[in-house]
């Protein structure tokens, strides 16, 4: 008779296939109507799935498989089956051979009706003999060894195959199971997806613990609602939105570390349900919002139902990053472009020091912005693509990086408490409108690549601009004499001073350290290229050029110390020489006063710092000056001369001149008479 | 303190404390001899008037606030004392021998304390200090001070502050001398006798021949007493101020041969020249200067 309805089997219990398959087997009253129903629903996969297994062993091993004979055949390697009639009448569509120790698949005879067949737990290495069962709805071959699909081309009316736990490792020869709803294939050596594209009705795919490294290849599968890919070696995802009806994707246990490699599932719009545990991307800090994020339609991750509250959360902090990202993008930008500025204005430098014979030609394009005719700048006309920044100066993030103006030629950046300015270019900055509170949060101003000569002419714009600024650093700023140290004194303060070896050559001299010292000790500096002063040092340098203040000050004619000094400090100064002549312990004390007053050691005020050019310049107009002392000296000396010739003649002649005089005298009064009447009429005629 | 130091200029003085030659006294024959112009040049007179006007010009607002006649007294005051030359252009200090010797003096009075600490610095660095005293004083000079000191060799090599100190002043005081002497020694090298062509002098320098100068010219150096001859002459027709004949001939006529840096050093380090020069100390006193210490003390 007919059997009766088999119920399923309750319980939580999962099958073997692990993907929470819970097989629901029924038969229809009507044998030849061949309807079988499959009802899927999901289980928690945390249990191994043998459970499921032996309540079907429950169901029908228990009561078959004592019945069964296996008899050893005229075949040497295939028995064939035999079955008691009453059991044929009995079980007339299923037949199980579990654990029947079986190594081939016996011959089995005249059970053409079969629909239910099931070979778990025995040796079978290939599957054969079941060509002729061709009402075969639902084969199990679980946990055999099996390393091949074959065998099953006639078979065409299959549905559910279970072929889990064996030693596949390709899949192929399915191409007749055009009816197939479930398969089965985890626990295998599967490499790849292939070959599955003609299953339209499959339903669930179950290809967990294999050996996949990437899915693609997912096209044709127009029904899958299901699959299983745990416990692989997947690093990327592809495909997955040419599956339309797929509901449920367990990725759980794989190689899965960006995003990036499953972003095919955005563009999915079935997926609703999706694990990723076990995968390096699970541990990330941004995985769950990112996911969120972008695949709205999910409602479980993880097996976890998503709220409302997770969902909003995942949307506010994407939003976050994606402006972090800008941020930073635009950061590294804008890095970059310094970079290659401060590369150009470098070269342009190392073009200025170096190759002296083409200044004359590099000096016209010292100043555009067009790129020099140098070849190796050819970076300098990609920079004049980029667009020139005219940054705020007084945006919100002033405590973040400005670039305030990148052109290609230099480069001026203020970064918290430093102003940095590289390439000559970068001075001019000093004459912009600085905010009151941008530039007295800088306290330390770099330069580089700049002339200290031309740093030497903007320190006066320095000083009140940037009022604070107590930490000085040079490179490459082509300091060479000691004497340059003497610039520095006009600032207001200075409290460390950084000159960097590299493009300064006064710092391979021994003394250096303690000239600065000493010129400029009324700063009290604290240190010099990162090492603290000590009063060892101080002491040291005023010993070695205390005598040099010396002489400085007080051997130098008055006139020419007010010359050096300038109309500033004369009267100071003046005032300061007139007490010099009184008690020493006097002058000592005006000195003092004057340090506090004036801010500097006075009897070093007369070292000063000319540049070069300015010094050139003055030697130039002092020339017609000398010019016209010399002519002016020299009429002097002719006229002195004359003179002196002729007092000379005159000392010759006057012994001559003085006896013809004595004689005119002496004959005009031989006559007396004739003498009194020449004076007489020489009185009257005066009148 | 200006005025205690003064050397106030009296003509039966005859000599003036710094950088004169030995002066005859004031009626010699001589003297007598030149025409004004000459002797006002030989003694630079003109030079520092020149020098004088110029500076009046240069201040004219500040010094005629307190007087012409003042500055002038001040200027040579300050020309006595050997302090005229401090910050003061290159091409003046170099203008007279009097300049020169008060820049080496000043020298060595601002910077004996360097030598004092022991420190040895490079040739780079003492020109540094130079140039603390004169701005534009040019590289070549301490370059060439620094061959007589390392005998033209490695360049870079340090150098105490006595030894500087001595080569420098030889170059520097004596330095168109010197153009002169290499002059007659690459001469002397080359084998041409500048004697023979130019001043007939003792016959032996006639009879010497190509083949006989050929082979002292193997030999390194040149000899001496052939070099001296050279130099004699140099001496006496020389315009410029040139070491004592006298202790030239005592420094070469220790040695049978001798290269032109060999004659150099001799010379700087001979205490009879530094004395006639009269600018710096003797060697073992370089370090102490007993009147400038009084001074800082003072303070």
């Amino acid at each position: 008779m007919i059997p009766g309805k088999y119920r399923s089997v309750s319980g939580r219990a999962t099958n073997n296939v692990n993907c929470g398959l819970h097989l629901v087997i029924q038969t229809s009253s009507l044998p030849e109507k061949n309807k079988v129903e499959f009802k899927l629903h999901k289980e928690t996969p945390s249990f191994p799935g043998r459970l499921l297994q032996h309540d079907l062993e429950r169901n029908y091993s228990s009561r078959q498989g004592d019945h069964i004979n296996l008899v050893s055949s005229s075949m040497p390697s295939f028995p064939i089956l035999q079955r008691s009639s009453e059991e044929k009448i009995l079980y007339s569509d299923r037949l199980t051979l579990e654990r029947q120790k079986l190594t081939v698949c016996p011959i089995i005879d005249g059970e053409e009706h079969l629909r239910l067949l099931n070979f778990q737990h025995n040796f079978i290495t290939r599957i054969q003999n079941i060509s002729n069962l061709q009402r075969l709805i639902f084969l199990d071959l679980y946990d055999n060894q099996i390393e091949e699909i074959s065998g099953l081309s006639t078979l065409r009316s299959l549905r559910v195959l279970l072929l889990g736990k064996n030693r596949i490792k390709k899949i192929s020869n399915l191409e007749n199971l055009k009816s197939l709803d479930v398969l089965d294939l985890h626990g295998n050596q599967i490499s790849k997806i292939e070959n599955v594209s003609h299953l339209c009705d499959l339903r669930v795919l179950n290809l967990a613990r294999n050996l996949l490294s990437h899915v693609d290849n997912l096209n044709g599968l127009d029904s899958l609602t299901e699959l299983n890919l745990r416990h692989n070696q997947i690093t990327f995802v592809r495909d997955v939105d040419n599956l339309p009806c797929l509901q449920r994707l367990f990725l759980s246990f794989n190689n899965i570390s960006t995003f990036e490699s499953v972003c095919c599932l955005a563009d999915s719009t079935s997926l609703s349900d999706i694990t990723f545990d076990g995968n390096p991307i699970a541990q990330e800090s941004w995985y769950k919002h990112t996911i969120l994020q972008n695949m709205m339609q999910l409602r479980q991750l993880d097996m976890k139902r998503i709220t409302e509250e997770e969902r909003r959360m995942a949307s506010v902090i994407a939003k976050k990053e994606e402006e972090k990202k800008r941020e930073s993008q635009k950061q590294s930008l804008l890095k970059e472009k310094k970079r290659l500025t401060i590369n150009n204005v470098a070269r342009k430098w190392d073009l200025q020091q170096h190759r002296v014979t083409s200044i004359a030609a590099n000096q016209d394009r010292k100043d555009s912005d067009s790129p020099s005719q140098d070849p190796c700048q050819v970076d300098g006309s990609t920079i004049s693509a980029f667009p020139e920044e005219t940054g705020s100066l007084d945006s919100a993030l002033s405590n973040a990086l400005q670039g305030l103006s990148v052109t290609d030629t230099h480069l001026v950046e203020v970064d918290g408490d430093t102003l940095s300015l590289y390439g000559s270019g970068a001075l001019e900055s000093l004459d912009r409108n600085w905010s009151v509170q941008t530039a007295g949060m800088v306290t330390t101003v770099s330069f580089t690549f700049i002339e200290f000569d031309e740093i030497v002419q903007v320190l006066p714009k320095l000083k009140i601009k940037f009022p604070n600024s107590l930490h000085l650093k040079f490179k490459e700023t082509n300091l060479v004499m000691l004497q340059q140290f003497n610039a520095l004194a006009q600032l207001r303060r200075i409290d460390q001073l950084t000159i960097d070896p590299q493009g300064n050559p006064v710092v391979s001299f021994t003394l250096w350290k303690y000239y600065v010292l000493f010129r400029l000790s009324h700063f009290s500096m604290q240190k010099i290229n990162g090492t603290e002063v000590t009063q060892n040092d101080m002491i040291m340098a005023e010993r070695l050029f205390g005598i040099l203040a010396h002489v400085a000050s007080s051997e130098l004619p008055q006139y020419r110390l007010i010359s050096i000094l300038g109309d500033a400090r004369k009267k100071q100064f003046r005032y300061l020489l007139e007490t010099k002549g009184k008690k020493p312990g006097v002058v000592s004390e005006e000195n003092n006063d004057s340090k506090r007053l004036v801010g500097e050691n006075t009897n070093r005020a007369t070292l000063n710092y000319t540049t070069r050019d300015f010094y050139n310049e003055k030697l130039e107009e002092i020339k017609e000056k000398k010019k016209f002392c010399k002519m002016y000296i020299e009429d002097l000396v002719k006229e002195a001369t004359e003179i002196n010739m002729k007092n000379e003649a005159l000392q010759k002649l006057w012994p001559q001149m003085f006896i013809e005089l004595v004689r005119d005298a002496v004959i005009e009064i031989r006559n007396k008479s004739s003498y009194m009447k020449l004076c007489l009429q020489q009185i009257t005629d005066q009148k | 303190m200006a005025t205690e130091r003064a050397g106030t200029w009296l003509p039966e003085a005859g000599k003036l404390e710094l950088g004169s030659c030995c002066g005859p006294r004031m009626l010699s024959p001589e003297r007598l001899a030149l025409t004004d112009y000459e002797y006002l040049a030989q003694r630079h007179v003109l030079t520092y008037m020149e020098d004088a006007v110029c500076q009046l010009l240069e201040n004219k607002e500040d010094i005629s606030q307190y007087g012409i006649a003042r500055f002038f007294t001040e200027y040579f005051n300050s020309v006595c004392q050997g302090t005229h030359i401090l910050f003061r252009e290159f091409s003046f200090i170099q203008a007279t021998p009097h300049n020169r010797a008060s820049f080496l003096r000043a020298f060595w009075r601002c910077f004996r304390t360097v030598g004092k600490n022991g420190d040895l610095l490079t040739m780079k660095e003492y020109h540094c200090l130079l140039q603390l005293l004169c701005p534009d004083f040019p590289l070549e000079l301490t370059q060439k001070a620094a061959r007589i000191v390392l005998m033209d060799d490695a360049m870079d090599c340090l150098m105490s502050f006595s030894d500087f100190l001595f080569a420098f002043q030889i170059q520097f005081y004596y330095s168109e001398f010197l153009e002169s002497v290499a002059a007659i020694y690459q001469d002397l090298l080359s084998g041409k006798n500048p004697n023979t062509v130019i001043v007939p002098t003792s016959s032996s320098g006639q009879h010497r021949q190509r083949p006989a100068l050929g082979e002292a010219s193997m030999l390194e150096g040149v000899e001496a007493s052939l070099f001296y001859q050279c130099l004699e002459n140099l001496c006496d027709r020389h315009k410029y101020s040139c070491p004592p004949p006298a202790l030239v001939k005592e420094v070469l006529s220790n040695v049978q041969r001798l290269t032109f840096y060999g004659f150099l050093v001799a010379l700087s380090k001979h205490h009879g020249i530094n004395q006639a020069l009269g600018a710096l100390p003797d060697k073992g006193d370089l370090m102490h200067d007993p009147a400038m210490d009084e001074e800082l003390e003072r303070l």
